[in-house]
């Protein structure tokens, strides 16, 4: 294949699912569309690749809950999933499940907090949808410098605007732009006590951030993630065959995809793009783009030169430490929570009894180390059959990216001996029943996917980070400076999970730029 | 081990006041006005003796100007080129080892952050020279390259030997070899003595920049070789004439700094300071080439231009107006021309003024003559080339006068 020239409209790189949408949006407007993946496998953080064990089909992700509706019907997205409810357990058995706005304890009573939390819920969604109508579209430009101190009042008045806050009503309004600062921590404990349904929140806030829900923001990525109504979905089939979903689309829509095909650098003349170099030395023409890799790793491989000095510098400083980690168990038999119904087996199941408890797992990888006490969100995905082996799936919060002397076999060790400690607590003999176990770390994840710190979004959501300065000032249009060279992965604008918006809107954003 | 430096008063560990240069012993015994100012952070001189024959020894002998508070950086490397060409607005490659380069660079909004002089050493390895203290911005731009940043700004010195006798000085201290040296050259003359053809007032002059400790043996050497050649020190009144006069722009006064500046638009790009022929849209990309893009198809808000007043009142900060009546810009450096006889200026003017309109402009000069006051409304033309200029400037080799 070496030193063979190919020509395309597009190249993506990428093949995470934001990569796959770009393409698939362009493919479906009649563009030829190339989209490169580095690992054998597509998918990204949906699926990091190579598999060890194959029974685990959701090795990294594992839930749907903000896939852009738009991003799903556009794409014609052939999924089949589950809904799930929430579970979030109490080391005292006084587990709370939460099913969108209702709130039961396991006799299905109500939560004593149920009326409260039922408001609290109503008045969160209707602010994360107005929110989330800026989701699909290139955020607006700002005139006049980002050194100006009036840029964040400016950024939040164009924000009103941009959402018509106008028939919310003034009171609503303000405790709208209030909120977008505000910490999750203080708003649940205030409404509901600080415990499991407050604890629930929290966790679902800050995952995979570096910070506490008592950190200013943390109400804004909560509200991200209610943005596109936050049902709970798991693919039958796991992750994986979710990732299938998105590969299905891209296909059909004609774009040509290529695994192991690693970019080494994009092609830059006259400050215009004209194509990408694989890393064998396969020259890929192409008029555009669009690189679903974080700035500073898309810098690189155009070339610093070619960007401005503060842009280069905001890229170097992004906050992108990540927190999340991954611990996979293959397991002899069904693992049972205490006071867990049996049915309930088959929900999300969080370890976040408290608000406290979150900020408290957190404090420690602020220093680079693990705390004894980690959330934990947990997914059963065969609970429903007895038949063996079984799986468990949970996002480990808070396992910092680059703990001093980093994460040497001893440390894993001991992290992984204290997340099952954790899971002992909650579902006494699962040890016992470990058959087989892999922890991925931020570093691993990093290391697999290329995200700079392994970070869930790619980048902190941070409102420095968020928006207008979406990841970073200079490069938070899709576009980079360099015609024809666009970002489409979670780092841009709206930012990360599984949504497919910040793919969808790049495109439309190189289309419309007349980049193609 | 028991600390020896205990004894060290504060004020030896941390200096107060102004920081001596090395030639300071001298330029205290030749000072009879006892003129200083601060110059980032050193003491300079404003006046030796007398402003005037201080400036009619720029043009008439020679004068010797202490520019070590210069702040210098040293770029070297295998990307030290790519490095400053992102950098600088012109093409870098173009200035060749050995040369001298009149330079801009701008932030990401096409805003002069400073102008300065670029020494070419060699192939991988450069100096800038500017006004404003830079390191941290330099770092910026060379993150990402291989190349080594070193602040020279206080272990170089440097002097300024301007005048139309200057290089007979050169001579008779035995560095003729300054003679093969054109306007923008630069070289090792001796070792570890560099000498450039350069200078700030349009006039024969050189720049000589040498280590610290080379510094005072060297003034003297020159002050014994000048016994003809009527050398003297100057303080920076003078030069700041000369400079009018030769039509070079200083920052924070023709022009704001935009690192220095906290208000939104008072930046300035350099197509509106009027160096269009230093910005080399051509090559590859440099900081803030797509801004100034921009705005060279959106126009220019501003022109800095010469001009020349009516009367002979310096029109230091005088307001322009148009037909007498539309306020259109302000002086921004005016002078009494002594050795042109003009009465010159360095001035703003919103665009399309000083661009394509440039007829029926008025400067508002106001007069103070023994408690009274007087405003007149001079006329005002626009001017192309230097108010000053000699063509012993670039004769090569240099004739003695
Ligand atoms: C532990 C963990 C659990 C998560 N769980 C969930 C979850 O349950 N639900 C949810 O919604 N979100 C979850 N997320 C977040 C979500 O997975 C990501 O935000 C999202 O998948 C990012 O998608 P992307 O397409 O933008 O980037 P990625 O998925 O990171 O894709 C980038 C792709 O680029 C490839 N690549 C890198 N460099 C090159 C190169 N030089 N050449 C070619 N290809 C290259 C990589 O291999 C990768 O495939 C989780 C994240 C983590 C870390």
């Amino acid at each position: 294949m070496s030193n063979t020239t190919q020509n395309f409209d597009a190249v993506i790189i990428g093949g995470g699912h934001n990569g796959l949408t770009a393409a698939t949006t362009l493919a479906r407007k009649g563009h030829s569309v190339c989209v490169l993946e580095r690992s054998s496998v597509l998918g990204g953080m949906m699926s990091v690749g190579g598999a060890e064990a194959p029974s685990f089909t959701s090795r990294l992700a594992h839930l749907l809950y903000n896939l852009n509706p738009k991003v799903e019907r556009e794409l014609g997205l052939r999924l089949n999933a589950r809904n799930l409810t929430t579970v979030s357990l109490a080391p005292n058995g006084e587990h709370v499940e939460i099913d969108g706005g209702k709130a039961r304890m396991m006799d299905g009573a109500l939560h004593p907090k149920a009326v409260a939390f039922a408001t609290l819920q109503t008045r969160l969604q209707r602010f994360a949808t107005l929110l989330s109508r800026l989701s699909l579209r290139t955020p607006p430009k700002l005139s006049g410098s980002w050194t100006d101190p009036e840029t964040f009042g400016e950024l939040m008045g164009l924000a009103g605007i941009g959402l018509g806050l106008k028939g919310m009503g003034k009171v609503e309004m303000r405790e709208f732009l209030r909120a977008l600062l505000t910490n999750v921590h203080d708003l649940m404990v205030d409404d509901l006590d600080d415990g499991p349904l407050a604890g629930a929140m929290a966790a679902d806030a800050v995952r995979g951030s570096f910070s506490g829900p008592k950190a200013p923001g943390t109400l804004f990525s909560l509200l991200y993630r209610l943005g596109n109504g936050a049902n709970l979905r798991a693919p039958v089939g796991g992750m994986a065959s979710a990732v299938a979903a998105f590969e299905d689309a891209a296909a059909r829509a004609g774009c040509v995809i290529k695994r192991q095909s690693a970019v080494r650098s994009v092609l830059v003349q006259g400050d215009r793009v004209h194509g990408v170099e694989l890393d064998d030395g396969t020259v890929i023409h192409a008029k555009a783009v669009l690189s679903s890799i974080g700035p500073q790793a898309t810098i690189n491989l155009a070339g610093i030169q070619h960007f401005d000095v503060e842009i280069a510098r905001r890229a170097k400083n992004l906050r992108a430490k990540g927190t999340a980690g991954k611990l996979n168990l293959l397991l002899k038999a069904r693992p049972e929570f205490s006071g867990l119904p049996a049915p309930l087996h088959q929900a999300r199941l969080l370890i976040a009894p408290s608000s406290d408890y979150v900020e408290h797992a957190f404090n420690p990888v602020k220093y680079g180390s693990f705390s004894e006490a980690p959330t934990l969100e947990i997914l059963l995905p065969n609970a429903h059959t007895p038949e063996t082996p079984q799986t468990l799936s949970a996002v480990v919060g808070y396992m910092p990216h680059d703990p001093p002397g980093g994460w040497t076999d001893a440390l894993r060790t001991k992290a992984e001996r204290q997340i099952m400690a954790v899971l002992e607590a909650y579902a006494p003999g699962i040890g016992d029943r470990v058959q087989h176990s892999e922890l991925l770390t931020p570093t691993d994840i990093q290391t697999e996917t290329g995200a700079a710190g392994g970070h869930w979004h790619h980048g902190e959501m941070g409102i420095d980070q968020i928006l207008n300065v979406r990841p970073i000032n200079g490069m938070a249009h899709y576009q980079c400076g360099v015609e024809g060279l666009y970002l489409c992965g979670a780092s841009a604008h709206p930012g990360g999970d599984i949504n497919g918006a910040p793919g969808r809107n790049s495109a439309l954003q190189a289309l419309k730029d007349g980049a193609l | 081990m028991t600390d020896t430096s205990a004894a060290r008063t504060l004020e030896e560990a941390v200096p107060l006041g102004l920081i001596p240069t090395v030639f300071q012993p001298r330029l205290e015994a030749l000072s009879s006005a006892k003129s200083w100012m601060g110059w980032a952070g050193y003491q300079s001189a404003v006046v030796i003796e007398n402003m005037e024959f201080e400036y009619f020894a720029i043009r008439n002998q020679s004068t010797l100007f202490d520019v070590s508070p210069m702040h210098k950086y040293r770029i070297q490397g295998p990307d030290a080129e790519a490095m400053l060409n992102r950098m600088m607005t012109r093409d870098v490659r173009k200035i060749r080892p050995g040369r001298v380069g009149y330079t801009l660079w701008c932030d990401e909004e096409g805003m002069v952050i400073d102008d300065g002089t670029l020494f070419r050493f060699g192939p991988d390895d450069f100096r800038l020279c500017c006004q404003e203290r830079m390191l941290g911005w330099v770092l910026d731009a060379a993150w990402g390259f291989d190349v080594q940043v070193t602040d020279e700004s206080d272990t170089i010195s440097g002097l300024s030997l301007q005048g139309p006798t200057s290089f007979s000085i050169l001579k008779d201290a035995g560095l003729d070899a300054a003679a093969a040296l054109k306007p923008f050259d630069l070289a090792e003359i001796e070792p570890g003595l560099w000498i450039s053809r350069t200078g700030f007032t349009g006039d024969l002059g050189y720049e000589l920049w040498m280590k610290n400790a080379d510094g005072l043996a060297l003034w003297d050497r020159l002050w014994d070789a000048a016994r003809d050649w009527g050398l003297k020190a100057i303080g920076f009144e003078a030069l700041n004439l000369a400079r009018i006069e030769a039509g070079f722009i200083a920052a924070q006064v023709d022009f704001q700094p935009i690192h220095s500046t906290l208000r939104l638009g008072r930046g300035r790009t350099p197509l509106e300071l009027g160096f269009e022929r230093l910005v080399d849209f051509e090559k590859d990309h440099f900081n803030g080439r797509r801004a100034l893009l921009q705005q060279r198809q959106k126009g220019l808000r501003t022109h800095l231009v010469k001009i020349e007043l009516g009367g002979f009142k310096p029109s230091n900060g005088a307001l322009l107006y148009h037909r007498k009546t539309k306020e259109v810009g302000h002086v921004t450096s005016g002078a009494w021309s002594p050795t042109t006889k003009r009465n010159i200026a360095l001035a703003e003017l919103k665009a399309p003024y000083g661009g394509q309109v440039q007829d029926d402009l008025w400067a508002e000069i106001y007069v103070h003559e023994e408690g009274q006051w007087d405003r007149r409304l001079v006329p005002v033309t626009v001017q192309t080339s230097p108010f000053f200029s000699h063509p012993r400037a670039r004769a090569t080799p240099p004739r003695p006068f």
